[in-house]
């Protein structure tokens, strides 16, 4: 995105700049197209993307307390200035600092389960829009049985069954999601398959690979991005619903949702347990959602408003 | 259309059949599942004694024959916890409580998201029309089980005025409002959503304004000939969302100790009764895949251009 800016502004090659004045302006080139290439993003959304990211990549850096370490003497502390900022919990564990913790598990929960299944739901989608016959018939009913089954339930049951833990719950999740991807990214790769330049190379004797890779491979990343922006919020919900019935992350590694079912027994004097993690939450699967819109909004001209 | 209905039941029932089989497996998949239902100091002639009562030395062949067999006898294997009763007696007693709670969610979630949806349409970028949009984001990013507990925070501890969980036997109808909406607020901004655009949809044909210019007053005109005509879509998606409430219900009725199917999956896992475990996830499998029939072949009955297409 830079080196093109900075062609499209300086007409510099891409090297680096020797006279300071040059490599100011080629600093301003490359600042204003990041600006064009972010314009109308939701402001809110970003900046709290980017707090949750720093909070998960600096979390022994940032978090004030040991995020497990109990103190029996301070229990339910109200959120105050000064000691603990958002409070504590029913054993004295610093709230703030388990938030920044429970960050990680969303946002790697979130990322991976979305590119497990993304990459899942897109093999299934190419194989069965190029090769087309039985074995799009088959993959395509498969995609309808992963469509009927009570997502939650079956969920539920095979964690009981697997055992609890990051990667069981991760490896859950995309496998119970990916079917989104495999419909809609056939859909396009059919379509995708009529044009004359696909044709074309088939009868220029590109293989079937190739047509993948080379034709249609580019033309469905778009898609393949605003559909993993919008299902990362899906994914983080799922993992809170799995750690708040006691199937996700084990105690008492601190995960969003553990921290909302712990609170359910306090909400009666403690209201500041539950705000805090679902604000959190909500606010988090918000900006995903609100990100997935902008970047589709963006990447279709029919739906791009400047 | 007879083809289309027979095709349609027969996916179906494949469906279930693939359900089946990926439960059978499962169970067995980190090796033998009785280490699961046995506390950890059981001798092992005990042991050896349930492994063979439950057929569990016997090859996989063979279990998933005598598997098939029971199933079709209508036996889904004896419950752990309740005193050894089929699984499928267990999940009987404990529908009517989801049934109830579903139902009142979908009531309400139409209720409230058709109301928003159709004063949206006809105000756009009224006071309407700007809640609706932040109730749409809003019911996208709340996890069910956080606004479950912030309607207890409300409600019950709050103003004190509903309880916080229990059962309608104990405590009469009061117990539901609160599962109801939460469950039911899930759907609210999808209903409202699709309510809206359905709505702008038909308000700008030509017959609703053939009636408005007939003088008809403007109640008659959007809530009689326009919600009616814009219902087909509308009415879809409630019935997918419908079936997709049973896989909500876990969550609800585990947060307000709600008697149903749901809670009942829940405790059955923790207690390893995968009995009763598998009956429910069999039986909400079986429910989504009847309601996707009857929308199917509806749909089939009402457009001929899907029977084609198929």
């Amino acid at each position: 995105m830079a080196i093109a800016g900075e062609q499209e502004f300086g007409g510099d090659p891409p090297v680096a700049p020797t006279s300071p004045a040059a490599r100011v302006q080629s600093l301003l080139a490359a600042a204003s197209s990041v600006r064009s290439a972010m314009r109308g993003v939701p402001k809110f959304s970003f900046f709290y993307l980017i707090v949750i990211i720093i909070a998960t990549l600096f979390a022994p850096l940032i978090a004030p307390f040991d995020p497990i370490k109990t103190a029996p003497t301070n229990i339910l502390a109200e959120p105050a200035w000064g000691q603990h900022l958002l409070g504590t919990d029913h054993l004295g564990r610093d709230i703030l600092s388990r938030m920044i913790y429970g960050a990680r598990i969303s946002v790697i929960v979130g990322f991976m389960a979305v590119v497990i299944s993304g990459v899942l739901g897109t093999l299934i989608a190419l194989a069965s829009g190029v090769a087309r016959g039985w074995i799009d018939t088959l993959l395509m009913r498969l995609t309808d049985g992963f469509l009927a089954l009570p997502y939650l339930m079956v969920a539920v049951t095979v964690i009981a069954i697997l055992g609890a833990g990051l990667w069981n719950v991760i490896l859950v999740i995309a496998l119970l999601r990916w079917m989104t991807y495999a419909r809609i990214i056939r859909g396009e790769v059919l379509s995708l398959m009529q044009m004359d330049y696909i044709r074309l190379a088939r009868v220029a004797g590109a293989s079937n690979l190739r047509i993948i890779f080379r034709h249609v491979a580019p033309n469905i990343i778009n898609t393949l991005l605003v559909l993993a922006t919008l299902e990362v919020g899906l994914a983080i919900i799922a993992e809170a619903s799995l750690s708040y019935l006691g199937l996700g992350i084990p105690r008492p590694q601190p995960s969003w949702g553990t921290m909302l079912a712990e609170s359910q027994e306090w909400v009666f004097v403690a209201w500041w347990l539950p705000m805090v993690p679902g604000v959190a939450i909500t606010l988090l699967v918000m900006s995903f959602n609100l990100m997935g819109d902008w970047l589709r909004d963006r990447t279709d001209p029919t739906r791009r408003q400047l | 259309m007879g083809r289309y209905v027979l095709t349609r039941v027969l996916q179906g029932l494949l469906t279930l059949w693939l359900v089946t089989v990926a439960v059978f497996f499962l169970v067995r998949l980190t090796g033998n599942p009785i280490h699961f239902m046995i506390s950890p100091d059981a001798t092992p002639a005990d042991r050896q004694r349930l492994i063979e009562y439950y057929g569990f030395d016997k090859s996989y062949w063979e279990q998933y024959i005598n598997y098939n067999k029971n199933f079709l006898k209508g036996e889904f294997g004896e419950s752990l916890r309740w005193d050894s009763r089929d699984g499928f007696e267990v999940f009987v007693d404990r529908l009517p409580a989801t049934i109830q709670l579903t139902l009142a969610a979908m009531f309400f979630s139409i209720i409230v998201g058709v109301t928003l949806g159709v004063l949206s349409a006809t105000n756009p970028d009224s006071l309407f029309d700007r809640v609706s949009k932040v109730v749409a984001i809003l019911g996208q990013s709340m996890p069910v089980f956080w606004v479950g507990i912030l309607m207890i925070l409300v409600f019950a501890v709050y103003f004190n005025v509903l309880p916080a969980g229990g059962s309608i036997e104990r405590l009469g109808w009061k117990a539901i409002v609160l599962p109801a909406v939460t469950l039911g607020w899930l759907f609210v901004a999808a209903h409202m959503r699709i309510v809206r655009s359905s709505m702008i949809e038909v308000l700008d044909s030509e017959y609703i304004k053939m009636i408005r210019a007939k003088g008809l007053p403007r109640r008659m005109v959007i809530w009689k000939h326009a919600l009616k005509n814009a219902s087909i879509p509308i009415f879809t998606l409630f019935m997918v969302n419908f079936a997709q409430l049973i896989s909500g219900a876990v969550v609800t009725e585990t947060i307000f100790s709600w008697p149903g199917i749901g809670r009942l999956l829940v405790d059955s896992i923790f207690v390893r009764d995968f009995a009763v475990a598998q009956t429910v996830v069999f039986f909400g499998a079986g429910f989504i895949v009847a309601i996707n029939l009857t929308v199917d072949i509806i749909y089939g009955l009402l457009d001929p251009r899907i029977r084609v297409a198929q």
